[in-house]
């Protein structure tokens, strides 16, 4: 399978899971924003590799990013960039992914030239706590299960969406793809944001093929459309359960997105 | 990379969730598949398209090696990961018997997690059956065991699906 992929797979996950370990907001969307060019990079690289006659997978070999301060993670992600480039091999497409992880890597190399950048990373510290909330251990634990629970799910649709989009000829459905990764991202994005508050930031596990290679479309929009049934249950619990006004109402937010996401899939299928 | 038992060590764990079954939601032992096994084995709930896929090393008397991957909730990702840990290294009988540990260990399950744990016991038990076939020369990339119950959320009183 194809090597490049999984590196491109792997820094986007580095950056992406960087963006949310970070406190500061600044450097948090800015990283963000570079995680979902890095997401496009993959796009266009699947596409590339499809277009040689190609296949690639979702396999990764990277389990973890866990670091103690920010300057630990800016030079954790400026060794993954270049060790991420002498995989390329020179096209249009490696080009501009060689401009793209330039311009990042003098970021972060100007972050870390001023040391009032370097903050201590509280992603990882498992005190289970989120600013301003009182929380009972209930409370708490379901909220806990929730977010490993929908980090993977939204994890697993951005990848499951991309790699059917990536080889369909339907233009309905290659928008509908696109539309659910979309949602998927800002719903990852949240509730990544919301783990690392936590301190309970984790990678989410590794998809096997049986979960992406999609044979029946149709039984996959049925089995996909009973998901997020579940997943609109699970939000409409917890927003019961977490009993703060905030949080309760940004839960229904979430669940309401689902109804619409129902309605999109069902215009993958058949009619 | 870091050992994975030294990311939750000397935390102070917090009140509520048994830091073990933490510890495997967030870093599940064994997770993945491995190559060239010796048996492959899945249950499939094809009501909800959740599956288990257990992949194993057969050594002379014990398991050398065994993976497993699901795109299941988190209580089969525990399940499973706790059950590698048990059985990695130990004899196919006494990994017959894991299960029924494993439910001791977390002091019972609810009827939606012991729904989550037969998944996992019947992938692999599917695995061993895959062995066995592949032995007597049969042609099978993995051995299937349907689901006969599904782990679902069950709906709220008053609400269609």
């Amino acid at each position: 399978m194809n090597k490049l992929y999984q590196v491109k797979h792997e820094l986007w996950l580095d950056i992406l899971f960087a963006s949310f370990a970070i406190n500061d907001t600044i450097i948090k969307d800015r990283l963000y924003d570079f995680a979902m060019i890095n997401f496009r990079h993959m796009k266009w690289l699947g596409e590339a590799i499809l277009a040689d006659g190609n296949d690639y997978n979702y396999d990764r070999a990277k389990m973890l990013l866990k670091r103690e301060c920010t300057f630990d993670v800016f030079t954790y992600l400026i060794e993954e960039i270049k060790k991420a480039q002498s995989e390329y091999i020179e096209s249009v497409l490696t080009a501009r992914i060689l401009t793209d992880e330039s311009y990042l890597v003098e970021y972060l190399t100007s972050l870390l030239n001023d040391s009032k950048n370097n903050e201590k990373i509280t992603a990882f510290n498992m005190h289970r706590t989120l600013p301003g909330k009182k929380l009972d251990t209930t409370q708490t634990d379901s909220l806990t299960i929730f977010l490993f629970e929908e980090s993977y799910k939204e994890y697993e649709l951005i990848l499951v969406y991309a790699y059917m989009q990536a080889r369909t000829d339907n233009l309905l459905h290659f928008n509908v793809f696109q539309d659910l990764i979309d949602e998927s991202h800002f719903h990852l994005k949240s509730f990544g944001n919301m783990m690392a508050q936590m301190g309970i930031l984790a990678l989410p596990r590794e998809l096997h093929e049986l979960t992406y290679k999609v044979t029946d479309i149709e039984k996959f929009v049925v089995n996909g459309i009973k998901e997020e049934e579940n997943a609109k249950e699970e939000c409409r619990a917890l927003a019961e359960a977490v009993n703060d006004t905030e949080l309760s109402q940004f839960f229904d937010f979430i669940n309401f997105q689902e109804n619409y996401h129902i309605e999109l899939m069902k215009r993958l299928l058949p009619h | 990379m870091a050992d994975k038992s030294e990311l939750v060590n000397n935390i102070e764990m917090p009140e509520g969730m048994n830091p073990e079954v933490l510890r495997h939601i967030m870093y599940p032992e064994n997770y993945g598949k491995l190559e060239s096994p010796d048996g492959t084995g899945v249950a499939m709930d094809d009501k909800t398209g959740e599956f288990v896929i257990f992949t194993l090393k057969l050594g002379k008397e014990s398991i050398e090696d065994i993976k497993f991957a699901t795109n299941g909730c988190q209580d089969t990702v525990v399940v499973g990961s706790m059950f590698t840990e048990m059985v990695k290294g130990e004899s196919v009988e006494y990994a017959k018997k894991a299960i029924a540990k494993i439910e001791a260990k977390l002091g019972g399950l609810s009827p939606q997690q012991k729904i989550c744990a037969d998944m996992v016991f019947n992938a692999f038990i599917a695995a061993l059956i895959n062995v066995s076939n592949l032995a007597q020369g049969k042609k099978e990339e993995m051995h299937v065991i349907k689901s006969e119950e599904s782990c679902e959320i069950p709906t709220p009183q008053g609400e269609e699906k």
